[in-house]
């Protein structure tokens, strides 16, 4: 479970967000929209650890009985995927993956883990392909099982599905949320598009935290 | 051949230009360094007793210096990016950058030198009276010329990978990559550098062909009995006798091996590690917070050099140990040879404006696939080119003369002005001239009122960069010029090799001054123009 508590997002003394409590269970995918300059990617900047240095925050982030939010990123057990693939250009697909994979499987395992985990998403036999040789589709596959092989206990999308062609998009959205289930990962959705979201789930407007003030 | 012969007349004025920079230099690598195609003239290279000496030193200023440089750039990105360090650091770079090489070395000598400014301070702890009888500059080794090399080309390396880091996919994939529980120092090992290095090909390549082939520098710092192959293949091509003047060339196709072998050495290694790195382990290292100072390790030596300088320019008696100068007087600089300084100022004023004229015709109606080769003299070793240009000059009787001395500056204005300005000029946005041409402006007239003028920026910031490059100029300002033209640059080294320090510390804070002039020129007039245009970038 993730969960927001009383978090004030300021840039210098102009206040961007302000008292976000949010809790997100497993499983569940919380989708957060508002118009550009709402603050979605402060939030997520903040999320993930990366927050620029000209914003301040206070409030607390928990993952299960675990506060984040001093943690730096690689600490904190968050994976993230935004609208590119990022995709190491220099690693093959399978070693992009094994990189991801935590180094408690060791030696021939790796490998075998990592095989099976591109059988699983229709891509067995692209262990040593080129990413750039791989669609638009393929990427983003093997862009997220790489965030999900890490083992993250939450996971934040970063409008990842904006930059694809309308079918491919409602494709990898099923395969998204799917995979998001079966690991039963508290996922917050960043989208500009409400569409995006998956049925019947909860949508927040990020203008709900915005400061009454400018809010009247 | 009908297809590309029907392209407009600007195309082959565009090639045109550059082609008169470049191409004389062909037949003049023929007759310039034909002699030296001997064997004869190979043996007696071979077994010159100087040779030996110099080659060592040339390999370990040459090898060590850009090591050095690459270890410290290395270092720093990998600590301060992305961060506030970085970007101070950042904002610091084209300041550093435009301290010309030959002015960085003089200054880095009033610090170093057993009675420098460095002695000093640690005399003053020792009780020491008279200078330590250490040989700290102009070692056999060259290893004082190494630092030099190493501390001024980190700058270079750090603005060539600034400009890679620049780009948004970047940061997002350190950030990515941190999302899994690496390290910063893991990220940058074995995610950003082997992405980043290949592009920083041929920055890497110039700092070594830089580091080989350097004379100024070496005339300053480096050893003398013998010096370095750089300067004693340049002392054997000034010599009236024909033979020397061989010998030299020989040499000067020495450094040009070394180089490729240099290159070929260094892709080597690379192609090495790649094959080495094995299938990712996922072992995660704990972050480290960086102990080292790096932001202070850079930019304290190029601070340092400046104010040793400065204080020496106006210091009256400054007797070892004695950390400050007895009196301050403005004597050096009332006194002041100013000859050089205005030599100095319509050179590379005139240059400058040229090669921006030139580069941006060629940006605008030349070839669109051409610019590798444009770089080539940034790459190579100075000395075959400044031969070769000296062996063209005499044949069109053009030596010594100002047109020439313009010409051989150009080869090296150009591509820095090239280099500066093809990024932002790539970038503008071609629906702004189409919108002009769609209200009546013909091509040019629409670059005219309005690319250029929106362009403002970066065509001052390039110019700028030529103008200061043109300052720096050494062998071919004194090999072209025939010893007719003192520049600050060839007036600084030639007062290096001893007496007055004031002087020399006069000519070589000029040498800084004058590029520093032209930035702050560059900068200031566009924010000028564009004080009521907020939009005016």
């Amino acid at each position: 479970m993730l969960r927001i508590e009383h978090l004030n997002l300021t840039l210098g003394t102009t206040p961007l967000l302000v008292n976000v409590n949010l809790c997100v269970a497993a499983g569940e995918v919380v989708t957060l929209t508002g118009a550009s300059g709402a603050g979605k990617s402060t939030l997520l900047n903040w999320l993930i650890g990366n927050l620029p240095t000209a914003f301040s925050a206070s409030g607390a982030l928990w993952l299960g009985p675990r506060r984040c939010d001093a943690l730096p990123t690689e600490a904190r057990g968050i994976g993230i995927l935004f609208q590119d693939d990022l995709l190491f250009a220099h690693l093959s697909v399978g070693q992009n993956l094994a990189f991801a994979l935590p180094a408690s499987s060791t030696g021939a395992a790796r490998r075998a883990v990592v095989e099976q985990t591109l059988a699983g998403v229709g891509l067995a036999g692209f262990h040593e392909r080129d990413p750039a040789t791989l669609s638009g589709g393929q990427r983003a596959r093997v862009s997220l099982m790489r965030a999900l092989l890490a083992q993250p206990q939450a996971l934040l999308l970063d409008e990842p599905f904006s930059k694809l062609d309308a079918t491919l998009r409602a494709q990898f959205r099923g395969f998204v949320f799917e995979q998001i289930a079966r690991q039963r990962l508290p996922t917050l959705l960043v989208t500009h598009d409400a569409a995006d979201a998956p049925p019947g789930a909860r949508v927040i407007d990020l203008s709900t935290w915005q400061s009454g003030a400018n809010h009247a | 051949m009908a297809q590309t012969l029907r392209r407009p007349l600007s195309f082959w004025l565009a090639v045109l230009g550059v082609a008169l920079v470049f191409a004389p230099l062909l037949p003049g690598l023929v007759w310039g360094l034909s002699p030296s195609i001997n064997s004869a003239v190979w043996h007696s290279l071979w077994l010159d007793p100087q040779v030996p000496q110099a080659l060592v030193a040339t390999l370990t200023s040459g090898l060590l210096g850009p090591a050095l440089a690459c270890l410290l750039a290395a270092g720093a990105a990998s600590a301060l990016y992305p961060g506030p360090g970085w970007l101070a650091l950042q904002r610091r770079l084209p300041t550093l950058l435009a301290v010309p090489h030959a002015a960085f070395a003089i200054g880095l000598l009033f610090l170093i030198a057993p009675s420098g400014w460095l002695a000093r301070a640690i005399g003053q702890f020792l009780s020491w009276t008279v200078p330590p009888a250490w040989v700290t500059v102009q070692d056999p080794y060259a290893l004082a010329l190494a630092l030099a090399l190493a501390l001024k080309e980190s700058w270079f390396l750090l603005w060539s990978v600034a400009a890679v880091l620049g780009e948004q996919a970047v940061a997002q994939q350190l950030v990515c990559a941190r999302s899994l529980g690496y390290s910063r120092a893991q990220i940058w090992r074995q995610v950003l550098w082997p992405q980043l290095l290949p592009r920083l090909g041929w920055p890497l390549a110039a700092v070594l062909g830089y580091a080989l082939s350097v004379v100024d520098m070496a005339l300053i710092l480096g050893p003398t009995t013998p010096p370095t192959v750089a300067v004693l293949a340049w002392q054997w091509l000034l010599d009236p006798d024909a033979r020397l003047q061989a010998q030299g060339g020989a040499a000067a196709l020495g450094l040009l091996i070394l180089f490729a072998g240099g290159v070929a050495l260094v892709r080597g290694l690379w192609l090495l590690g790649q094959r080495g790195r094995g299938y990712p382990k996922g072992q995660r290292q704990p972050e480290r917070p960086p102990r080292w100072p790096w932001q202070l390790t850079l930019t304290a030596p190029g601070y340092a050099v400046v104010a040793v300088l400065a204080l020496w320019s106006v210091a009256q008696s400054w007797f070892f140990p004695a950390l400050w100068p007895a009196a301050l007087t403005g004597a050096s600089w009332h006194g002041a040879d100013i000859g050089p300084m205005w030599t100095t100022l319509w050179l590379a004023a005139t240059c400058s404006t040229l090669c921006l004229a030139l580069i941006l015709l060629w940006l605008e109606a030349g070839p669109r696939q051409a610019n590798g080769w444009l770089y080539l003299p940034l790459m190579v070793p100075a000395l075959p080119l400044v031969a070769a240009q000296y062996a063209a000059l005499l044949h069109a009787q053009l030596d010594a003369s100002v047109a020439g001395l313009v010409w051989s500056h150009a080869l090296w204005v150009l591509p820095y002005t090239l280099l500066t300005l093809v990024g932002p000029y790539r970038a503008f946005d071609d629906r702004l001239t189409t919108t002009a041409r769609a209200l009546g402006c013909s091509a040019w007239q629409a670059c005219w009122r309005v690319k250029w003028p929106l362009l403002l920026r970066p065509l001052l910031a390039s110019w700028a960069v030529g103008f200061a490059v043109s300052v720096a100029q050494y062998l071919p300002t004194l090999f072209v010029g025939a010893g007719r033209f003192a520049t600050v640059t060839t007036e600084a080294v030639s007062l290096s090799a001893g007496g007055n320090p004031r002087v020399l510390a006069v000519q070589a804070l000029l040498q800084v001054l004058l590029p520093l002039l032209a930035f702050a020129l560059a900068s200031s007039w566009p924010r000028w123009a564009a004080r009521h245009r907020l939009g005016w970038r």
